[in-house]
């Protein structure tokens, strides 16, 4: 089980998942037992690689799996239910967009083209607040005025290709806000921006955040976004969470290989004059059964039993806990990679201000 | 699930086995390599492609009937005791020509009102038939690729194809097909021109925007910097992509080809009396097919010519879904 | 969006003045017995020369294209020389029309209410039962020749439900089949795409926000599939029309309609040419009146269009 902070307050409760795919003929497995909790009113990150599972995990909160998956095994407490018992349309549609709404990657694709984007918002207040068409405009007008849409009286009549990408995103922002969700799930939600409106939408993420108080979660591979939005961290590979806990725990003491790996790879912290580290290999084909540690295989600092058994929890703190046998008392001490050092003795430095009372440079 | 304590103060998520052979808590070699291979894909397209087509039940049973109908038609007049299409039989006993005799067990599928043997006559008309209609889909495939790719690829040409394929596509085919069959008067060859003249719009103007599409895409870019030629970017970056389509619309033109054959026999521009074709075997049966007794004219032709058609077009579009990469999975 | 229909209005024009041009020319190629009819072989070459300068033949193509539309705009399209000997073209063609008019707009009509229906719920059931036998019918339609399923409706409905096999203008229930069988073609050309429209649309991305707001299936087909499926459906009316137009043809010669089509096959046999040569412009003119009509359609369901300048084939 994922720790609980002291006084945290769990809104969804993920344990154990287990998601499988047929996919010609034979069986992938997605997730492989993957467990995470998230507090209610924090901001946690999934971040992972490309093929990790991190989207997939997610969808499997609004059931939104592709028809050739399925949840194996496993739990998701949301609101005293098991999610993964939902078989039915209709016991999801309680669920989508109402409690827990997502924003998409691609706001490209994302709204229907022939479609007035007021009306896409206004959808959804005639759908779960129950207005009529007049109030559901109005409502969906003062949303985008919200998001940050000039002139939204006007252009809510217009159609998506007359907004740029940024404009798009905080429409489907909107859309999603509008349902005034208890869960926001952002997948990537500015992957497809320019750097300069990718700061504007986090900061319009988490002033909403303040106003209506919801739980989000982001899915990124970017640990810039991360670092600028989380509250905590989850880190996914090969389909399971392999470590967990509070931002600053997993910027300034991570603890499993991977994460050591996944930070080392930022550009930004390459050591100059050295060159700039890239893991080596490939992640697991998952059609196969995987024994031990699924990083086992491109994890220098791997020991024998990686590839034996699996490494079970370890915690390194109550907030903060990693999958690493290297964790175990009876492991040889290791000291992290020259880059997390670097970074250590930086936070440590900056902490000593903080310490002291001093204001931070 | 047990829950063991851990002397670190948390909990182990799995029962382990009671003691961990403590030689495994050793360093393990590192082999930069073992973690290339795990990440291998085994996806081949074409085994794909055969796999969902495979699945498809339906097609394939279209595959095996027009196969074993297909190599009847090509080996029928190599079996004993088949008769000439063309001959006229008359009965030894009278003298007189056997005209109209239902199917009996001299003539399998009877005789027409002049006496030729019906079952002759309609497997010689079905390799005519399929004969024209190879023809006229290879010369569609050739022109409409060769059109399209140049339409596509080389933009200056694009204004005046356009223009081109604008004014063909506005006129109703069957009119080109009249037109053209009217003036150079009803034959074999004036059939399979007539036939290719606009079939080869429909195969040029897709692979034309396939090739707008895939054009620009970096991988082209990125030959032509190197100094491909243009011949050898469409051969080799472009067309492998286009083969289920280019295979679905030569699939589909032999069906097209019988049905535009049929209507111009109709219309009195088909193909000599003299020469046996489904379209002529049709329309002689039309012409009777008020005498329910002589009915079977009309049938037969109509039946042999229904199963070809309806089998290429299964097969046509079952291949295309087989071979569109969406479906693998 | 006015100056898109008149960008358009002109392109069709121009297309028009082409293909009606280009037809004339080609026609130029026709046999010329076409325009003496039996008495071909009782002239002597020097008449046969003589009557084709007296009709103009003989001039260079310009000339006779000049004349040619000088006429048309004049309403003149040529006399009948076999068919109707000596009697002008426009006259023997406009009592036809209102009977390829009615059928033609008749058939359109009943193929758009029945195949659309038939497509959606081929798509809303997808795999399942209603989908099935909609392939089926499609693939029987498109695979089969119309030449061939319309004679057998012919044999074998008209005795099954009684009704005439040949058309008669005071028997109504002489009208119903040829509408029908008609029809037949278009149903199936509608079903099939907006099938395969709306299964193209559910798997776009827009769906997936869509689902991820809480709509239902059943909202998400009728609200955003149906409605933005129905837009490139409006490019295929022109090749519906044209469609009907090459079944009229047939179809009107089976059951005897007194309509164009029906001309068209008469003359073809007899070798009119000029009857035959105005024929083909009428029907292709109506083809390109499809063509731009299904892209103002377009422009009107679809907002991207008005604002693209794109020139592309169509």
């Amino acid at each position: 089980m994922d720790g609980k902070t002291v006084d945290g307050d769990i809104i969804l409760d993920v344990r154990d998942l287990v998601i499988k795919f047929n996919l010609r003929g034979q069986t992938l497995t997605a997730i492989r037992g993957a467990s995470l909790a998230v507090e209610r009113g924090e901001t946690i990150a999934i971040v992972g690689e490309s093929g990790s599972g991190k989207s997939v995990f997610t969808k499997s909160f609004i059931g939104m799996l592709d028809k050739n998956g399925w949840i194996d095994s496993g739990s998701i407490w949301f609101e005293g239910a098991d999610l993964t018992r939902y078989k039915t349309e209709k016991e999801w549609l309680g669920v989508r967009g109402k409690k827990i709404s997502m924003v998409f990657q691609d706001p490209m694709t994302s709204l229907n083209p022939l479609k007035a984007i007021g009306k896409q918002i206004a959808e959804v207040y005639e759908l779960h607040h129950g207005m009529d068409k007049k109030q559901a405009s109005e409502a969906a007008i003062s949303m985008l005025e919200r998001v940050g849409i000039p002139n939204a009286g006007e252009r809510h009549r217009q159609y998506p290709h007359e907004f740029s990408g940024g404009m798009r995103q905080r429409v489907v922002i909107a859309i999603a806000m509008a349902c005034t969700p208890q869960i926001l799930i952002c997948d990537e939600p500015t992957t497809a921006l320019d750097v300069t409106i990718q700061a504007q939408i986090l900061d319009l993420i988490r002033s909403l955040q303040a106003e209506y108080g919801f739980t989000t979660i982001y899915i990124t591979h970017d640990l810039g976004v991360v670092a600028n939005v989380a509250d905590r961290v989850a880190v996914m590979y090969a389909g399971k969470i392999i470590e967990c806990g509070k931002a600053e725990e997993i910027f300034y003491d991570p603890r499993h290989p991977y994460t050591w790996a996944l930070l080392s790879s930022l550009p930004q912290l390459g050591i100059k004059g050295k060159p700039l580290f890239s893991i080596s290999g490939t992640p697991p084909n998952l059609f196969n059964e995987i024994t031990g540690d699924a990083f086992a295989p491109r994890n220098p600092y791997a020991l024998k039993v990686d590839f034996v058994y699996e490494p079970p929890i370890f915690y390194v703190s109550p907030t903060h806990w990693a999958a690493s046998w290297l964790l175990d008392p009876r492991a040889p001490k290791v000291e992290p990679p020259e880059i997390i050092q670097q970074l250590q003795d930086s936070w440590k430095v900056q902490n000593a201000w903080l310490q002291n009372g001093a204001e931070q440079p | 699930m047990s829950d063991i304590p851990n002397p670190s103060g948390g909990l182990l998520k799995k029962p382990l086995p009671e003691a961990i052979d403590p030689g495994l808590f050793e360093f393990a070699e590192f082999d930069q390599n073992a973690g290339e291979r795990i990440g291998y894909s085994n996806y081949s397209y074409w085994h794909s492609t055969f796999q969902v087509f495979r699945k498809n039940k339906v097609a394939v049973v279209a595959f095996w009937i027009l196969a074993l109908l297909l190599a009847f038609t090509f080996l029928q007049p190599l079996l004993p005791g088949q008769n000439s299409a063309t001959k006229i039989n008359i009965d030894p006993a009278t003298g007189v020509q056997m005209r109209n005799r239902p199917p009996d067990a001299q003539f399998w599928f009877g005789t027409n009102s002049i006496g030729q043997d019906l079952w002759a006559r309609i497997w010689s008309g079905t390799r005519t038939s399929l004969l024209i209609g190879l023809i006229v889909g290879i010369i569609e495939m050739v022109v409409g690729i060769i059109y399209g790719a140049l339409w596509g690829y080389v933009r200056k040409l694009d204004r005046l194809c356009t223009e081109i394929y604008n004014v063909l596509n506005n006129i109703p085919t069957t009119i080109i097909l009249l037109l053209m069959a009217y003036i150079l008067r009803p034959g074999f060859r004036t059939m399979i021109i007539a036939m290719c003249a606009t079939g080869w719009l429909g195969l040029a103007r897709f692979v034309r925007n396939q090739i707008v599409i895939i054009r620009d895409r970096e991988y082209n870019l990125a030959s032509r910097c190197l100094g491909t030629s243009t011949g050898r970017i469409i051969t080799h970056n472009l067309l492998p992509y286009l083969v289920s389509v280019i295979m679905l619309q030569t699939a589909l033109s032999i069906p097209s080809t019988i049905g535009w054959e049929v209507f111009l026999t109709y219309i009195g521009l088909g193909l000599p009396v003299s020469t046996p074709s489904l379209g002529n075997l049709v329309n002689e049966g039309r012409l009777i097919m008020m005498s329910p007794e002589l009915r079977y004219q009309l049938i037969f032709p109509t039946i042999v010519l229904s199963i070809i058609t309806i089998s290429f077009y299964l097969l046509g579009n079952a291949f295309a879904d087989a071979s569109d990469p969406r479906n693998h999975v | 969006m006015t100056k898109y229909i008149l960008k358009r209005l002109g392109q069709s024009l121009v297309t028009l003045f082409i293909v009606v041009s280009v037809v004339f020319l080609l026609m130029r190629l026709l046999p010329v017995e076409g325009y003496f009819g039996d008495g071909y072989d009782k002239l002597t070459p020097e008449q046969r020369t003589a009557a084709l300068q007296r009709m103009g033949l003989l001039d260079p193509w310009y000339v006779q294209l000049g004349r040619f539309y000088f006429n048309m705009l004049k309403g003149d399209l040529g006399t009948s020389i076999i068919y109707r000997r000596d009697v002008p073209v426009v006259e023997i063609i406009a009592p036809r029309i209102p009977y390829s008019f009615y059928f033609g707009v008749a058939a359109t009509v009943l193929a758009l209410i029945v195949g659309l229906s038939l497509g959606i719920a081929m798509a809303r059931k997808k795999g399942r039962a209603a989908d099935k036998v909609g392939t089926g019918y499609i693939v029987l339609i498109n695979a089969v020749p119309s030449a061939v399923y319309l004679l057998f409706i012919q044999l074998y409905l008209t005795s099954l439900f009684s009704l005439p096999l040949l058309f008669d203008r005071y028997q109504f229930r002489s009208w119903i089949l040829p509408t029908i069988s008609l029809s037949l073609g278009g149903t199936a050309g509608y079903a099939m795409w907006i099938r395969r429209y709306m299964v193209d649309e559910l798997n776009k991305d827009y769906i997936k926000l869509a689902m991820s707001k809480g709509l239902s299936e059943k909202k998400i087909m009728v609200r955003h599939v149906m409605r933005n499926a129905f837009v490139p459906m409006a490019q295929y009316l022109p090749a519906a029309i044209l469609s009907t137009i090459s079944g009229s043809i047939y179809i009107e010669s089976l059951y005897s309609i007194p309509g164009m089509g029906g001309l068209l096959v008469d003359v073809i046999q007899r070798q009119d040419n000029p009857m035959v040569q105005a024929l083909v412009l009428i029907f292709s003119s109506v083809g390109i009146i499809g063509l731009f009509l299904g892209d103002i359609l377009m422009a009107i369901f679809d907002p991207r269009i008005k604002l693209v300048k794109g020139e592309g084939a169509r």
